[in-house]
């Protein structure tokens, strides 16, 4: 085996806010003692469900987020980065899964971006030299880009390859790939793969996030797996086998949180009839029972959410029918729907599920504004009775109905996200993603209140990540892949996390 | 028991900061007043603070649109504009035209009202940022303005029309009275109706308030015409005042003071937050500022200065608090 | 995509040229060329660091009073019997402060760029009109009033400064690092800060090269009218604004040309020049910019957003 170039060992991030900061009042982890290491000219591959702590990981490695405990020790040196322009010049690069390029650029600006060549007196870009420089550079990996062409002007598998070439010409060592291949075609894919190959004759070695089994074989040298911000364990590709990945991705023990003493009933609540999210997706069908508790499972990015927000009117989609409660729906609004009883809890709780600069009290009307508007003006007293009745309930930890919601935990955050939604007493609620990021007794609160809903009568359809949630609270759950439903399983002892898995990679 | 008194302490302290931090532009006003009866002479006199109180009637009007257009997170630079030719439509109108009040009031009104439509469908439908959509209708405001009036002014307006404004009743003229009835009205419209509560959670996050039923769009556009047709009734007003109907009523210049009015009144310019006694203590503040400069006898030239400063200080002030916060 | 805007906007140049010109009388004479690109040197100017505020998603507002307080400060001392080569260079360090204090509000307190503007734009026409007690200046020495109304080689000198300085612009944006940075904050700013770029520096830059351009249209637009008056700032914000839009300057930033914004200035210019000649009121030249601003912003705007929705995928 060659010799080892990096090593992460011990690393430990708790959960962190957008600016990277450690949130207060939590010690939720995203990563706890995580071994991670590459050698010389290979390709490691990172795998693992969603929120497993790949991406969190890789931030660390590649400078963007500092880890708060643990060390990363890069060609036998101990490492601190602190920002991601030291993990570059270290020979890290980092190809994210969004685009980080310029897009008004020139492909040979954004080559060079940062590190112009320049004439005499550090003023003037020597375009032409740029130019050459960038088109040998492309040249030599054996592509034919005009370095004069804009980025926008490229296709995605294009761009990808800037960024790549980006990433080589900086004498990077080690290059971070993730989920290249998501939006690329398989002519492309098959591309990527020859690039990446002669990148390894070169020494340089990369670590490859991806989902799609398919692919892994063909390109990795070996793989590890991640499992709720643990290590689960490295292999080595030759022994790799579909089924034991997948029982190293899952294998999480089904604790007692979940309460599902719920019976669903006859009565059809919703039902979606050839849904099309997207210009070109599948069309799909669900459909959803009174007090019954419905599952959507697949990865991020498999459409779910865009079937939620399709249903509740608050996105455009591309043909289908809704039915709810035997009416159809034509044109659905997030207003009309909310007085029809259908409600969506969102999974962005800080930008679009709360006010944040609004107390909890104002946050807990706000959809149900008009039942307090009585006689004339808002009923400040009923809406106090309403709100402290549901911060009583929820167990929502405040001072008072008074205080703001940005300083709220979490968790609470997503109860007072909730108690809007309770207050104006849905008949069908979509959950998107309800217990993220929150600690594990305001999780198992949401599963109770969930349960308690559903025995009132309340359809639920829960959309989740996280496997054992979705089977310890569902009574059907759907499976989305690539903006479609993939598969139904009906049956309580079909639900298992591998054939959960199986259908959404 | 020391220590209950340090919490009791503690409490009134905390009560006293919610409540300058909410009130602040009455703060301001007061601290500015006693500073000004202090330093200022005669400018403690009943006449004079009745003065100011008849100064900031009719830009207080104006001053509670632009407040509700600036909690959107938008801005109406056509405000002063929209004046100018409601200004000279009534007046031409009632002069040229010999039209009855009523209807030439309500036509002004409509005018307005239209101009406001077609911000708010800029704004909210077409996506044009709130700044260049005013902007350029601002423009075009004033170019029809200017060619609706031939670039003259209307004078001496008939009698029985000023009297609409200038009827003396319980001590104040009618216009301080409309002034006041429009104050009550938007106080219970910001404050006491779910519009406001709406409005307010609509220019904090317009996402969450959209996917929790609030009618975005319908207050997008509707904070617009409010402001235009407000502004209608502005031109209107200051044409009685000052018995004179003209296209150059208003301008930029009056929409900057307005502004200036509603960010002293506590507006916060990311969106969400103002209230209608901020607008009227705002523009009170600056009346008082420019009934000093007059009584100092400073040069008049002094205050579009000393306008600009000030609300440079109130912004840099408010970044400063939210920062801490 | 590129080339056909581009041609579009040439050639729709070219067309209301030559359909305006073969109409009206004395339009297409060397001179009133020349007396055109005289007029719209003031807009232009303003419009070249317009141009790099908007790239960089901004806005500058304050043009307009910084074109008359500069303008008010270099004819101050000249009065006072300041050489004019010092008193213009304090004009010019004055908008350049200014355009600096711009930038430091947008960048260090985040005070969105338009509201900045505006009220800097504001406190500056107060100083212009506090300076000189609300009166405006004028009988400046013979050499002041040449930059503005000489020629040189039958060139008025004002269009010299308007290609020189367009020039200058153009070389900062498309040929030093600064310019590609300046393309990349307003394209992407995530990128620019994760190469380690002060993208601090670069607003500051931005902001205080447009405050200079103003200073500089100021400055000349006194030595044209030969007087200063407070309020001349006027209706250039609006017009330089309008120049950007029309030579294809996007509005939500990162692209845009300076030679171009020269161009949608130049458009402008003969438009109300033509106006003129054809007889038509200046009251319908402000309608008609209104108009075209708004027509322009909101087609970008559609066409914008009907492409994100195309491009995407699941």
């Amino acid at each position: 085996m060659s010799k080892t170039i990096l090593k992460m060992d011990h690393i430990t991030k708790f959960i962190f806010d957008a600016y990277g900061k450690p949130i207060r009042g939590t010690d939720v982890k995203i990563l706890e003692d995580v071994h991670f290491d590459v050698c010389e000219s290979e390709v490691h591959i990172l795998i693992g469900e969603n929120g497993a702590g790949k991406s969190t990981l890789m931030k660390i490695l590649g400078g963007i987020i500092p880890q708060d405990e643990g060390t990363v020790e890069l060609f036998g040196k101990e490492v601190h980065f602190t920002n991601p322009k030291q993990a570059e010049e270290m020979g890290v690069g980092f190809i994210h899964q969004e685009l980080n390029l310029c897009p008004n650029l020139s492909v040979a600006e954004n080559l060079f971006l940062g590190r112009e060549i320049t004439g005499k007196g550090n003023v003037f870009s020597k375009k032409k030299q740029m130019c050459d420089e960038s088109r040998q550079m492309l040249m030599r990996l054996g592509f034919d880009i005009d370095p004069n062409v804009l980025v926008r002007n490229l296709s995605t598998a294009q761009q990808q390859i800037v960024e790549i070439v980006k990433a080589i010409s900086c004498d990077s060592k080690i290059i971070i790939m993730d989920e290249p291949t998501a939006s690329l075609t398989q002519t492309e894919i098959d591309h990527l793969f020859d690039i990446i190959r002669s990148m390894k004759k070169q020494g340089i070695s990369i670590i490859y996030i991806s989902h799609r089994f398919e692919e892994l074989k063909e390109i990795g040298d070996r793989l590890t797996v991640l499992r709720d911000g643990c290590y689960v364990g490295t292999i080595d590709m030759a022994d790799f086998s579909h089924d034991k990945v997948i029982s190293m991705m899952v294998g999480r023990t089904l604790g007692q949180m979940y309460t599902c003493t719920h019976t669903p009933q006859k009565e059809e609540v919703l039902r979606v009839e050839g849904l099309k999210i997207g210009p070109h997706t599948e069309p799909l069908n669900l459909h959803v029972n009174k007090g019954e508790v419905v599952g959507i499972g697949g990865l991020v990015g498999a459409g779910r959410t865009e079937v939620a927000k399709s249903v509740f009117g608050a996105r455009k989609f591309y043909g289908g029918k809704i039915i709810y409660k035997g009416e159809e729906i034509t044109k659905p609004t997030p207003k009309s729907m909310i007085q029809k009883g259908l409600m969506y809890l969102t999974e962005d709780r800080k930008i679009e599920g709360l006010v944040l600069r609004m107390n909890i009290e104002q946050n807990i009307t706000l959809a149900s504004l008009s039942e307090m508007f009585k006689n004339g003006y808002i009923r400040r007293n009923e809406e106090e009775k309403a709100s402290d009745e549901m911060i009583k309930n929820l167990n929502i930890v405040c001072t008072s109905g008074e205080q703001l919601a940005n300083t709220l935990s979490g968790g609470n955050q997503q109860k007072v996200a909730l108690a809007k939604w309770l207050n104006s007493k849905p008949m069908l609620l979509i959950l998107d993603e309800p217990t993220r990021g929150i600690d594990v007794n305001a999780k198992s609160e949401i599963y109770q209140i969930i349960d308690d809903l559903a025995k009132q009568g309340v359809a639920i359809l829960m959309i989740s990540s996280e496997l054992p949630e979705l089977i310890g609270m569902s009574d059907r759950i759907y499976v989305m892949r690539r903006g479609t439903i993939s598969a139904e399983l009906t049956d309580r002892e079909e639900f298992k996390q591998e054939t959960i898995l199986s259908h959404t990679i | 028991m020391g220590k209950e008194q340090n919490n009791s302490d503690n409490k009134k302290k905390q009560a006293l900061k919610t409540y300058i931090k909410r009130n602040g532009s009455v703060v301001i006003f007061i601290i500015i007043c006693i500073i000004a009866a202090l330093f200022v002479p005669r400018f403690a006199s009943a006449n004079n603070l009745l003065l100011i109180v008849k100064q900031s009637a009719i830009p207080i009007i104006a001053c509670i649109g632009m407040t509700m257009v600036l909690m959107t997170g938008g801005i109406d630079l056509s405000l002063g504009y929209t004046i100018g030719l409601c200004s000279t439509i009534v007046g031409m109108l009632v002069k040229t035209h010999e039209m009855a009040y009523i209807p030439a009031i309500l036509i002004t009104l409509g005018v307005g009202s239209v101009i406001g439509l077609i911000n708010g469908f800029c704004v909210q439908s077409i996506k044009v940022p709130a700044f260049i959509t005013t902007l350029g209708t601002g423009y075009i405001i004033y170019g029809i303005a200017e060619i609706v009036s031939h670039g003259e002014s209307v004078n001496r307006l008939p009698k029985g029309f000023l009297a609409i404004g200038k009827t003396e009743l319980l001590g104040l003229n009618t216009t301080v009275l409309i002034s006041a009835i429009i104050c009550i009205v938007f106080y219970y419209i910001l404050h006491k109706s779910t519009f406001g509560r709406n409005l307010s959670a609509f220019g904090l996050s317009e996402p969450a308030s959209r996917l929790s039923g609030v009618a975005t769009a319908r207050i997008n556009v509707t904070v617009y015409v409010v402001s235009s047709v407000l502004a209608a009734l502005v031109g209107i007003l200051l044409s009685i005042d000052v018995n004179c109907a003209q296209p150059t009523m208003g301008g930029g210049g009056y929409t900057f003071e307005i502004i200036t009015g509603a960010v002293l009144g506590g507006v916060s310019l990311f969106g969400g937050i103002g209230s209608v006694i901020g607008a009227m203590f705002g523009v009170m503040t600056i009346k008082v500022i420019g009934n000093c400069i007059n009584l100092m006898n400073a040069a008049y030239y002094l205050y579009d200065a000393i306008m600009g400063i000030i609300i440079l200080a109130a912004i840099i002030f408010e970044n400063v608090k939210n920062r801490k916060l | 995509m590129k080339i056909s805007k581009k041609t579009i906007l040439i050639a729709g140049a070219v067309i209301l040229f030559l359909i305006v010109g073969s109409r009206i009388p004395n339009y297409l004479t060397v001179k009133n060329i020349f007396n055109v690109i005289r007029q719209s040197s003031i807009v232009s100017l303003v419009a070249y660091g317009m141009t790099m505020v908007i790239i960089v998603k901004g806005i500058d507002l304050s043009v307009g009073g910084i074109i008359a307080s500069c303008a008010m400060i270099s004819g101050l001392m000249m009065k006072s019997g300041v050489s004019i080569w010092l008193a213009i260079g304090t004009g010019l360090l004055a908008g350049a402060l200014m355009g600096l204090f711009n930038g430091i509000m947008v960048e260090k307190l985040e005070v969105p760029a338009f509201i900045t503007t505006l009220v800097v734009g504001q406190v500056a026409s107060g100083i212009a009109l506090m300076l000189n007690g609300g009166g405006s200046l004028g009988g400046f020495p013979k050499e002041y009033v040449f930059i503005g109304n000489g020629t040189i080689l039958g060139m008025p000198i004002s269009n010299y400064i308007t290609f020189i300085f367009c020039i200058v612009s153009a070389l900062i944006m498309g040929r030093t690092r600064l310019g590609t940075y300046i393309y990349a904050l307003g394209g992407n700013d995530m990128v620019v800060k994760q190469q380690g770029i002060s993208t601090a520096k670069i607003n500051y830059f931005v902001f205080a090269f447009s405050g200079f351009c103003a200073a500089v249209a100021g400055i000349l637009l006194s030595a044209q009218m030969n007087t200063v008056h407070p309020t001349q700032g006027g209706n250039y914000q609006l017009d330089a604004v309008a120049a950007c839009v029309i030579g294809g300057v996007n509005m939500a930033g990162g692209e845009g040309k300076v030679y171009l914004s020269l161009v949608g200035a130049l458009l402008i210019g003969f438009l109300r020049n033509g106006l003129n000649l054809y007889g038509l009121h200046p009251f319908y030249q402000n309608l008609v910019i209104g108009v075209i601003i708004i027509v322009i912003v909101a087609v970008s705007i559609y066409n914008r957003n009907k492409k994100i929705e195309a491009a995407k995928v699941f």
